[in-house]
Formats: C-alpha cells, structure tokens, sequence
C-alpha cells in the first residue's frame, strides 16, 4: 500500500459521490435496488394478493403468465409475482444484515490486529487463515442443513463466515495509517487505544471497507438462494427466491416460468450489487 | 535464510493451521443437535438397545475431546473410519468418487482457461474497446450468476426441451464410448466453467493492465519493440504468475462447486457424495470430505507461496 | 412384535389395483434387460441396515414366506405358511408361548451352487441378532428363545410369547447365505459389495451412485406353469436417480423402463409419452391429521369435530394429484377388517363453524375463534422438504382459516421431527403412515396408551383393550371384530383424522408384461421372478 496523504473525510467523500456518479452503470444500479427495496417493502400494497393465498378454482395446476397474473400461478393457486416480490424481502434482508454482521466482525478483527500487531495480530490472522481454509459452501450447507435455521440464525452464520476479507482488508489499512502523524498525536495526548480505532483510524479506512460490504451483499445473496435451493435454508411457506426456485424443479418441465423469474431476480439484483460496488470502488480508490 | 529454511517454516507453521481446521469441523460436525443415528429416527421398530450398541461400537458414547484425539490418531495414520451409512471404509467411498470429480472439474477447468485468458489478454490489450466493455459486462453476469439457476435453465432446455443432451449421470450403462461421456460432460461443465470464466477474465485483464504500467513494459515499447513481442513475451509471462495462483486455488476449491453441479446433473463425484452424507448425518465421511477440501486450500496456498518465492525475487524469505 | 417396519417419510411402497392381463395373451419370452429409476440414493445392498427399502434386496434375497400383492403371505423358501390349521403354529398348553415350524422346499440353490438347509435360517436369526452386528433391523430376533434343526430342511422355532406379526419379520427380508458368511463381520464384509442369495437374481454391479446390476440367478428354484425356469428377465439395472425431472426425462426417452412414487407433477407430461404404462397402485399407506391432547384446547372434543368438517379432502386431493383415496378409518382397504360402520365426518364448514359456537367460541377481532381469551391458533407441523407434505399443509390452512382456526407452520425434518412426533411437540400434525402386511401392532403403536408412536397422548382403556386383543389373536374372526370395535371407538374419539390412502404411481415400459404390484415394504421386486419384456 502506497502512502497517501490524510484527507478531511469530509472533502473524501465530496470528491468520491462526484467520481461515482461518473460510473453510470452504478448509479443505475443503485436506483434499481432501490426500487427493488422500496418494491419488497410495500409489498402488500402493490399486489391484489397475498402470498400465501390460494385461488380454489386454479388449484392443481401452475398457469402460465396471464395478464392477472403476470408471472403465472403456481400448484396452490398462489400469484407467482407477489410471491417473488415477497421473496425478495428475505433475499435482500438476509443479504444486508449477513454482509452488516460479516463487516462489523471483520472490521473488529482486522482493526485489532492492524493496531495492536504482534502476538494479537498473529493469533488474529491465524484464526483468519484457519476459517480461510474451509471450504466455504460445504462449511455452511453442514451448519444450516444441521442447525435448521430460522431466518435470523441463517443471517448470523452466513455473516460469521464471511468476515475474512473485511478482516484482511482492515488490517492492511490500519498497519499503514498507524505510523502516521494524528495516530502518534491522539496516542501522546493519552486517547485510549479504542478510542483512537475507532474515531481516528476507522473513518479513515471507510471507503474500502463501504465497497467491500457492498460486494459481500451479493455474495450473502446468492449463498442463501444456494441454501435455499438445496432445502438448507429458510423453509417454506415463507417465500425466498432460492426456495421458490426449489420447489420449481418439480414443475420444470411442464411450468418452466416457475423457476424462470426468481431466478432472473437472483440475476439481476445480485449483477445490480456488483456493479454498485465497482462504481464505490472507483469512487474511493481512483488508482484502480 | 535460505529456501530451505523458508519451506520447512511455511511447512511447520501449516500443521496448527490443519489442526485448527479439524477441531473446528469435529465441533462442527458433532455439537449439532440429533446425531449420526438421525438416519434410524424414521424407523421406530428399531430398538433402543440396537442403537445403543451401534452408539458403542462408533465410539459415539464417549466425551467428544476423547473421541476427537481418537479421530486424529486414527485419521494422522491414514485411517478416516468407516461410512455410517454404507459400512465401507470411508477412504474407499471417497476414492471411488474422486475420478468423477477430476474430470467434471478438469473439464470445466481447461473449457474456463482457454476462454479466460485470450478474452481478459485481449480486452487489457484493448482496454476502453467495444470488446473489453462487452466482455466486463459478460464477466459481470459472469459471476453474478446463480449456477445452479443456470443448470435447471439449461437443463430444461437442452435436455427436457429439445432433448440434445442427457439430462444427469456420467454414462448411458451399456454404452459408455467416448462420445457417449462427452455428451454427458458437456452441459455439467460448460455451467461449472461459466462462474471461473468470468472470474479468471477479469483477473487476467487486470493483470496484465498492471504489467502494462510497469516500467520495464515501457521501456520496452520505448525500444521499439513490436507490440506483439512486448505483450507475449514480456507482459504476459509476468501477468500470468498471479492468474496461475487464482487458478490454483479454485482448483483446490473444487468440492464447492462440485456440491452444487454433481447435485442437479447426477454427476456421482465428491460433491454429491457430500450432500448425500449430509443427508445420512454420516459424520465419518463429512469430516473427512471436509479435511480433504480444506487440506487442498492449505496445501496449494503452501505451494503457491514457495513457487511465488522462488520466482519472484521482491519477496524475501522473512 | 414389531412395529412399522418403515415409514412413509422414505419412500412409500405400492402395489396393484391393475393385473396386467396381456401376459396371458402371449407366450412369455425370456431374456432382456429392465431399466428401473430407484429416486433415492441406495447406501448399502444389506437390507437389515438398508435406510431405505429393500426394491434391489427382494431380487436377490428370498425369504420363508413373503406378502402377495393382496399383501397375504405366500411360500417362498418354506413350503407353506405356518397357521395354527395346518400345523406349522403350536400353542403351548397355556396358550402364552407359540412354536413355529417351517419345511423348507427340497432341492433349493443359493446363487452359487450350495444347497439352502435350515442351518441357513438358524444363521440368519444368530447373525441379524447378535449385538455386534450394527444392522438396526433386528425386529423379530428378540422374541425368539431358540431354533432347532431336527433336518435339513426344517426349521422349528421357539418364541417367548404368542406374536400375530411374526412373518413380517426377519426371515420375510430374506435368508442369508451361512457358507458365504460365517465367522466374517457382517457389518462390513466385501460380501456386500456384490451379494447374492435365493432369489431370482443376483448382484454382479454395485457402483455406488450410480447403479446396481443384477443377472439371473442361474440356479433359482421357481418354474412357471410350462416348467420353464424363472426368472424370465436375463437383467435388470437400477439407475440411481434420485431428481424427478431426470427421472421423467429418461422414462420419456425409455432409458428407464420402469419408475414407481412417481410424481405426480411428473405425469401431465408421461401421459403424453406413447410406449408408456401409468399404473395407479394400491399401497398400504394412509394420511392423516393427528392432535395433540396435551393442548388443553384441542382435548375439546368439538373442536376436533369442527377440524374435521372443516377440511375438504376433494381440494386437498386435487391440490396433490388427484390420485389419492379419500378414507374415513384408519385401516386401509387392502384389509378385510377395513370398517364402514365408523362415525364420518364430511365437509361441511357451516356445521363446524356452528359446531365452534356451541362450544362456546366467538370469533375475534382477526377472525380466530376464542374464548375466555384463548385463541384457537396452534403450530402445524410437518416434514421440512417433502413437497407434497407442504402442499397438503398450506390447503388444510387455508381450510381450517376459513371456520376461524390459525394453524401456525412449524416443520421439522430429521432427528428433530421423530422427536418431536414421539413426544407430542406438535399441536397438530400432517404425516403418512404405512403399515407392513400384519399391520395390527402398528395400529397399537398409534392409538394405545402406551404405543411408542402415540405422540398425541391419546388414551381410552377400551380402545386399548380391543387392540391388544386383536394383536395377540391368531384366529380371523376375534382379529375382525375386535378391529372393528377398535375403529368404531377410535373414530369416535377422534384423536387422529384419517384423509387419504394413498397409491404409488408406477409408470412402465408397455412392453413390460407380468407385472403385478405388490403394497407392502417388501416392494414391487419381492415378485419380479415372472416379469418379461415383450420384443
């Protein structure tokens, strides 16, 4: 990591919004996901159905789109589109909180052993690298698959095996912000080690720890469509778009649009994700 | 220090890494509520006492950090015990889905590095083109991609639909000829390669844009050697050692996307043998599927490590 | 005895409500090769520690005797069924203890050449029942003292007490080899990487995950009507797939020939295919809605009347296929003792609303009935994963929403669901049931006071004492009317509502021919010997 001048945050961040609303890509995404949020969230506002509500006359048999029903209708009778719209509320909240608690974990981490070194930053970085070094998919499909998770558990251990990176990332900031001049002044004016983490350094290492949050937002989201599909993860009646995608399978051959559109979903929100955290990486890391 | 000195530290300093690993599968596997017995819940004219022997025999009756000393004992000789389910040596169970899972994998491997490295070559070579916008938008889908979304898509369309293409399993039995494999290979592994693809591309493309920066590059192109030269002889043997390291760890990360793959097309490798076990609680052959994955990751990361020493002359030995 | 030998939650058996008539129209042909799909991953080809059901084992294992597809016993290794007419059971002169005898028939070869004794049967019993042998399957080993071998070929077994169940157990699975396996570890012996026995067939391929192969036993015993040897199959391979979309896919392009449990989301495509049978067959399995009496609402005898009007087994039946069977007892009609003289309870959602209010309940502000403040919401449980079990639960919430009863899903699979099943971690509960081809102490097992499967805690000593006395008879008649008697007061109480018995689907080859189903565990194959395949 090459020395770089310490900014205000302040103009930092200035100087970032004007680079990322360069990236055109990122900002459509943004508005996407957005809408997207905005769409799960008034959910039961934009849809004439519920998603556990049965159609008696359309039981039996999936329909295929119909203008009442853009997205068909499953087996039960239930509309296809409000049940991925509801989907999407699990898939984005399980992305978000587990990319949240990952980052958080790994910021603590990573700020412990960047600050301290030595002995702490040796066990710390020992404990990364034996996480590391377990298959991730396996490791988690054994967790869920025997813990049977409810949806907050599910966050919590898709959260906790995703720190790594964050810790890696953070570490690497705060070795090279800690020889410098405001870490040595807050130190010889008696701030507390905590103190000087987490006010002076952190916002300091912000940018790519926002991008690396953003990435991890997609990665949480396709390893739980991924549980889900496998039947590991959140269980039905409760709509997600991995498990929607499950319970697909037994129609595919003769309701394909079943497993077409949450799946297109998973596509899109997932490609929305990753573009928005290259349009945040070019915004705090110009050099790249 | 010397090379050799370096090799036996970074060796040494892997076993607590290993060992780490395995206390932390064993608790893993075996604090989960229910246990390897789970398999026999369903059937209630099974006798406590059967159980109970069955417990005994397993060694499951006994307190877990005895039972984890005993594992590793056992496992430091070669020694993984047998499968609950089939009664088999674990060891054999896996060698015989082993095969199954190098050439799925081997396949989709070589089908990613010849459509990776001239795409990420020529888009860093015309970086800011239609083609390198194109492919980073691809990359992009690339890896955003759920796979096993894209299996059932493709799956219903080029086995159920159009019927071009067997829809699971290695071989037709009685058949089995070269073409039959492939016919079978080509769906499993194009969906495997797609996600490394993507991933490889990009990384090459950012590599060799580093290389281009670098200062012997320019020089160089400073000499007037032809463009051709400075990009295949140059540039690319320097940009391909951090490619090499990715490629190397995807390899050793192959049960990952074996698991899903092997599940959707039947494929009978490590993957689905996992899942399978997953669904017969059979602790043996998890664990050790596990210990072998992540035994990979450690031993490739071990070799990259030394190979990057040896090298790169910037690293020192410290 | 023993209990249910297995449960639906596997894999659920069938059989024949169709008799194929063509074989007797054409002359059998020998030879050929069946495809069959198994849909689960097959762990080990021992049938005492199989988790699964025996479909490949029945080729190759012949037991004494084993069910028919009208699931009665029939010879197989024995030359007749032992009943207390003909001699082969003895009482003991109090009449606690029984002694079985079996003849074996002369001149029968295991697969290898050596002849069948009854020093193979005495083995089996020692073998299964030894505490090292890790097999969990060991129903019926227990209750026997001791087996003596006054022949060859004859067997004389001791039992400790008087068991109505005891042909569907250890020596229906089959009799083991002794040359083959004695002094060796059962547990993990190479003998089951390609095992061979009595029966018609025997393995020559295990590849695990993949298939198994088995081949004509060249020295089987059993001849057809024209003295041809059976079996007239020459092979038949086991494909192990266990997607349902794979499955149908290769039933369509007839690489696989045969397939049973069939989905029914699968069929609206096979009926389109040509050159394919689609057989609904009858089974031994029901489904049913069982209460927990622990709640102090549901031991309300109206509110579980009003449950059971509440729910429309038409939609239900359709949401899931249309091919079930809508029942009103528990005991399935395979059975002669199957009664129609029990309370039914038909669909009728004004009387169980009506039924709610008598009970003194009033609907809420959310539209749940309660009183004194107590809301009629409970936790439904089911099995996580098994799709038509979710299916089911969502439509039977939807109905019981309708007279104002909330039913919470609460699934679980697994360790967790056997537990919870067992000991009452359920309000209410969707599952199947299956019973093996002596099905009374299965029924004990659900609806007697101290039954292991009797997680609702329902108890009524008059209900006990009519099934307890129909299992330790040996005479139809009492079996019959304490059956009866048992239904009548089990259906009165309504601990537990019967909805549906359910047939497999079986989708063959057309030119598959002999085939008749058979409802119980021991699978279609326990009959295979005398399927061919017409050119």
């Amino acid at each position: 990591m090459t020395e770089r001048p310490v900014q205000d945050p302040r103009t930092l961040l200035g100087e970032a919004l004007k680079r990322f609303r360069r990236h055109k890509l990122a900002v459509a995404s943004l508005a996407l996901l957005v809408l997207l949020s905005l769409a799960a969230l008034l959910a039961p506002y934009l849809t004439p159905y519920t998603f556990d509500g049965q159609d008696v006359a359309l039981l039996g048999m999936p329909t295929p789109p119909s203008l009442a029903h853009p997205m068909g209708t499953d087996h039960l009778g239930r509309d296809n589109a409000t049940r991925v719209l509801y989907g999407a509320r699990v898939s984005l909240l399980v992305g978000l909180l587990s990319a949240l608690i990952a980052t958080l974990v790994g910021t603590i981490v990573g700020a412990l052993a960047g600050f301290y070194g030595g002995l702490t930053d040796n066990l710390l970085m020992r404990a990364t690298d034996v996480v590391l070094s377990i298959p991730l998919l396996p490791l988690v499909i054994v967790l869920s698959g025997f813990l049977r998770p409810n949806l907050y558990l599910l966050v919590l251990i898709i959260g906790v095996l995703g720190w790594m990176g964050t810790a890696r990332l953070v570490r690497s900031q705060f070795l090279s912000l800690r020889g410098r001049d405001f870490v040595e002044a807050s130190r010889a004016l008696g701030s507390s080690g905590i103190r000087i983490m987490f006010l002076h350094m952190l916002p300091n290492a912000l940018g790519p720890i926002l991008v690396s949050t953003t990435l991890s937002v997609g990665g949480a989201i396709l390893l739980e469509s991924a549980l889900s599909f496998f039947g590991f993860g959140v269980q039905p009646p409760t709509p997600t778009w991995g498990n929607l995608l499950n319970s697909s399978r037994d129609w595919l051959d003769i309701a394909p649009w079943i497993a077409t559109f949450p799946g297109l979903f998973i596509l899109v929100t997932v490609l929305a994700v990753n573009f928005l955290g290259d349009g945040l990486r070019d915004a705090f890391d110009p050099r790249l | 220090m010397n090379l050799t000195t370096f090799i036996v530290k970074r060796v040494l300093a892997a076993v607590p890494l290993l060992l780490g690993i395995s206390v932390i599968l064993f608790g893993v596997l075996h604090l989960a509520p229910g246990g390897p017995l789970d398999v026999y819940a369903d059937i209630p004219g099974v006798s406590h006492e059967a159980l109970e022997n069955i417990k005994r025999e397993l060694g499951l009756d006994q307190p877990l950090p005895v039972q984890y000393v005993k594992w590793l004992g056992a496992a430091a000789r070669g020694q993984w015990g047998y499968s609950i389910r089939t009664g088999r040596p674990v060891a054999k169970d896996i060698r015989e889905r082993m095969p199954a899972t190098f050439l799925l994998g081997g396949t989709a491997f070589l089908l990613a590095l010849a459509a990776a490295l001239p795409l990420g070559i020529l888009s860093a070579v015309r970086q800011y083109s239609v083609l390198d916008y194109t492919f980073t938008f691809l990359s992009f889908i690339g890896f955003s991609m759920p796979i096993f979304w894209l299996a059932l898509m493709l799956q219903s369309l080029f086995a159920v639909h159009w019927q071009l293409l067997p829809s699971a399993g290695m071989y037709t039995i009685g058949d089995g000829g070269l073409a039959d494999r492939l016919k079978h290979l080509a769906l499993p592994a194009s969906i495997l390669s797609v996600a490394y693809m993507a991933s490889w591309g990009r990384f090459t493309r950012a590599s060799m844009l580093d290389v281009f920066g670098l200062d012997y590059i320019r020089t160089a192109r400073a000499k007037g050697l032809g463009e051709r030269e400075v990009i295949y002889r140059h540039a690319l043997r320097n940009a391909l050692v951090p490619v090499i390291t990715i490629v190397a760890l995807d390899f050793a990360g192959m049960i990952s996307g074996a698991v899903i793959t092997e599940t959707i097309f039947a494929w009978p490798g490590m993957g689905r043998l996992f899942i399978e076990s997953m669904n017969g609680r059979d602790y043996p052959v998890l664990m050790a599927l596990l210990m072998i994955g992540s035994f990979a990751l450690v031993a490739i990361n071990l070799i990259t490590d030394i190979v990057y020493s040896m090298v790169d002359a910037r690293i020192r030995y410290d | 005895m023993q209990g249910l030998r297995r449960f639906v939650s596997r894999t659920i058996w069938s059989l024949c409500l169709v008799i194929p008539l063509a074989g007797m129209a054409a002359a059998q042909e020998r030879g050929g090769t069946l495809t069959v799909a198994l849909n689960y991953d097959l762990d080990t080809l021992d049938p005492y520690a199989s988790g699964f059901l025996t479909d490949v084992q029945a080729t190759f294992l012949a037991g004494l005797v084993a069910p028919d597809h009208d699931a009665q016993y029939v010879p197989v290794l024995a030359q007749e069924v032992p009943t207390l007419e003909n001699g082969g059971i003895v009482l003991s002169e109090d009449g606690s203890k029984m002694t079985v005898t079996y003849h074996l028939r002369p001149g029968v070869k295991w697969a290898d050449g050596e002849p069948v004794t009854s020093a193979d049967v005495v083995f089996t019993w020692e073998a299964i029942k030894d505490p090292n042998y890790l097999g969990p399957e060991k129903d019926g080993t227990a209750e026997i003292e001791r087996i003596e071998t006054p022949d060859d070929l004859t067997a004389v077994i001791y039992y400790d007490g008087v068991y109505s169940g005891f042909k569907a157990s250890l020596f229906t699975y089959g009799v083991l080899p002794k040359h083959a396996l004695e002094g060796k570890d059962l547990n993990k012996d190479p003998y089951w990487d390609a095992p061979f026995g009595a029966g018609p067939f025997m393995v020559t391929e295990f590849s695990r995950g993949q298939h198994v192969i088995v081949e004509r036993n060249p020295y089987y015993f059993e001849t057809d009507a024209n003295g041809v040897q059976l079996p007239y199959l020459d092979r038949i391979v086991f494909k192990i797939i266990p997607d349902s979309n794979t499955q149908t896919t290769q039933l369509r392009s007839g690489e696989v020939g045969f397939a049973y449990n069939v989905p029914y989301t699968s069929l609206a495509t096979l009926r389109n295919t040509p050159n394919l049978e689609i057989i609904s067959a009858k089974t031994l399995a029901f489904r049913h809605v069982t209460f927990n009496l622990r709640n102090e609402l549901l031991a309300d005898l109206a509110v579980r009347q009003a449950f059971a009007h509440a729910i429309d087994r038409t939609t239900l039946n359709r949401a899931l296929g249309d091919y079930m069977l809508p029942i009103d007892t528990f005991v399935v009609s395979t059975f002669a003792y199957a009664s129609d003289d029990v309370p039914t309870y038909g669909y009728d959602p004004e009387l169980a609303r009506q039924l709610l209010l008598d009970a003194g309940y009033a609907p809420g502000r959310d539209g749940v009935m309660e009183k004194d403040g107590k809301r009629l919401s409970f936790d439904f449980m089911t099995q996580a994963g098994r799709a038509e079990y979710e299916t089911a639960q969502q439509v039977l919430i939807a109905q019981l929403k309708a007279i104002g009863i909330e039913l919470k899903p609460d699934n679980k699979a697994g360790a967790a669901l056997s537990e919870a099943r067992r000991n009452g971690g359920f309000d209410v509960w969707y599952s199947g049931w299956i019973t093996p081809a002596d099905p009374i102490d299965s029924y004990v097992s659900f609806y007697a006071t101290n039954g292991f499967n009797n997680g609702g805690a329902y108890s009524n000593p008059a209900a006990d004492a009519a099934l307890y006395a129909a299992a330790g008879s040996l005479d139809p008649e009492e079996v019959e009317a304490r059956m009866h008697e048992a239904q009548q007061i089990v259906l009165s109480d309504l601990p537990s509502i019967p909805l549906f018995e359910t047939p497999s689907i079986v989708v063959t080859t057309n030119k598959l021919q002999g085939f008749v189903s058979n409802p119980t565990n021991q699978t279609n194959f326990r009959q295979v010997a005398p399927w061919w395949l017409a050119k």
